[in-house]
């Protein structure tokens, strides 16, 4: 089995039932995830701040940077592995934790959530499971076959999502 | 009849540091060079031309993919002029202090190169938080403190081995205010403290034994070091947000609520901060990373 790795702002998609795709230690980041269980197929994108507005150059050079321009994109990579849009599409999100901020100053964490959501909405489709907030970091990883989703985190094992 | 004295954990960790062993006096003399405000460039050449590995570690960064925009550097001087006198630090205290960035921490149940990996985001973070704060703090000494400030951690590791899953639920009970009291909790004392002791063992400059002390109590720091710990305290969260942590303790620690009276942070600047130093961290991490690993 070939592990396939996402880093910060980067996403991909597998057709191949030999691969996983795997995204350490995500923060405040967001995983978000999509599988396609009749047609195998999944796709994985890590997210690191909600909207694009903030550095537009760089959301055309690394589009998986932010929630508005990364979302397009995994959905776009996982037509170009055969998704035909008419199957249904689980989605699942993960990450976005905070440190221990009673004044909510730094909510980024919460802050990508939202706007996966948000974004996602607009294509209609809503999370199936999420493991999102509290604060220690998540390593995530999804299957294309089995369409399993498996989270890590130190201290905590792993469980599925 | 002979009495044996079973040692505390805190005492045991008091030997621990004082067996640990100097640090190179190059790294030393830079680390002190770096706190004078009025040094020149040729000083810290001459300090690292005499030390023939560090001399060809400079030599080989400054040549990397991510550093050298493709020109040969053959003269020393030229290549710490290109990297930058703070990059030449970390080179030294990465490649220089095996026994702290070179292994795993266990306690914390974080792989080799973590601590490594945390303390440089953290260094770079604190270079671009510097920019938001109110008093001027010297770039050179907040890119070191940064560097420096988990040291206590390498050695506390030891003390925390087989709680994990104790430690991970105190976390997420919500029952501890950070991290630090589940430390104190199993060994007695916590890696703010043993990193301060450590930053004395080595004789560090008064404002590094400071950030390394109180980078999670800032308030208490002393006046005259104060803002440059507010700037560590926010610049290791902020790595902990990237994803850069050590393990279970990661983002397990609670944001000084009076950091606004030091720092001119807003949601939007600090949103700029975070990418910036995924940038600068994700395009220097592998050059220099390389070089220590050796």
């Amino acid at each position: 089995m070939t592990t396939v790795y996402v880093g910060v702002g980067e996403l991909a998609a597998t057709n191949n039932p030999n691969e996983v795709i795997k995204t350490m230690a995500l923060g405040s980041c967001v995983g978000v995830i999509v599988v396609s269980p009749l047609q195998k197929i999944a796709g994985l994108l890590h997210i690191a701040l909600p909207e694009s507005s903030i550095n537009q150059k760089l959301s055309k050079l690394r589009p998986g940077m932010f929630a508005d321009t990364g979302i397009p994109r995994l959905l776009e990579a996982i037509k170009q592995k055969g998704y035909d849009g008419k199957n249904r599409l689980i989605v699942k999100l993960a990450g976005g934790a905070s440190i221990m901020d009673p004044n909510n100053t730094f909510n980024i964490g919460k802050r990508n959530v939202l706007a996966a959501r948000k974004i996602l909405w607009a294509y209609r489709l809503g999370a199936m499971a999420e493991d999102v907030g509290l604060s220690f970091s998540r390593t995530v990883s999804v299957d294309p076959v089995s369409g399993k989703v498996l989270i890590s985190s130190p201290g905590r094992g792993e469980w599925e999502l | 009849m002979s009495q044996t004295h079973c040692l505390s954990p805190v005492e045991l960790i008091t030997e621990q540091i004082n067996d640990l062993p100097l640090l190179p006096n190059v790294v030393h003399h830079l680390l002190m060079l770096m706190g004078k405000e009025n040094r020149s460039v040729q000083e810290v050449v001459n300090l690292v031309e005499t030390d023939v590995i560090l001399t060809s570690k400079v030599l080989k960064v400054a040549n990397s993919a991510a550093f050298s925009r493709g020109q040969v550097i053959t003269s020393l001087h030229r290549a710490i002029v290109h990297l930058g006198e703070k990059m030449v630090v970390g080179i030294a205290l990465g490649s220089c202090s095996p026994r702290i960035f070179s292994q795993p921490l266990e306690g914390y149940e974080s792989a080799v190169g973590e601590l490594w990996d945390h303390s440089l985001r953290t260094a770079i973070a604190t270079r671009e938080i510097i920019r938001y704060i109110l008093h001027p703090v010297s770039a050179d000494l907040a890119f070191t403190a940064g560097l420096l400030h988990d040291v206590g951690k390498a050695v506390l590791s030891e003390f925390l081995k087989g709680n994990g899953e104790y430690m991970a639920s105190c976390c997420d009970s919500g029952e501890v205010e950070n991290f630090l009291t589940i430390e104190r909790r199993l060994s007695g004392t916590d890696h703010a403290e043993v990193g301060c002791a450590i930053a004395r063992h080595w004789n560090l400059p008064e404002p590094l034994c400071s950030v390394i002390r109180d980078h999670h109590h800032p308030a208490l720091a002393p006046q005259m070091d104060r803002e440059l710990v507010y700037a560590v305290h926010v610049a290791d969260l902020a790595a902990m947000l990237g994803g850069t942590g050590t393990g279970i303790d990661t983002l397990a620690y609670k944001l000084d609520s009076s950091f606004d009276q030091h720092l001119k942070l807003e949601q939007k600047e600090l949103d700029q901060l975070l990418l910036a130093v995924e940038e600068e961290y994700g395009s220097k991490k592998a050059s220099i990373f390389a070089c220590i690993e050796e």
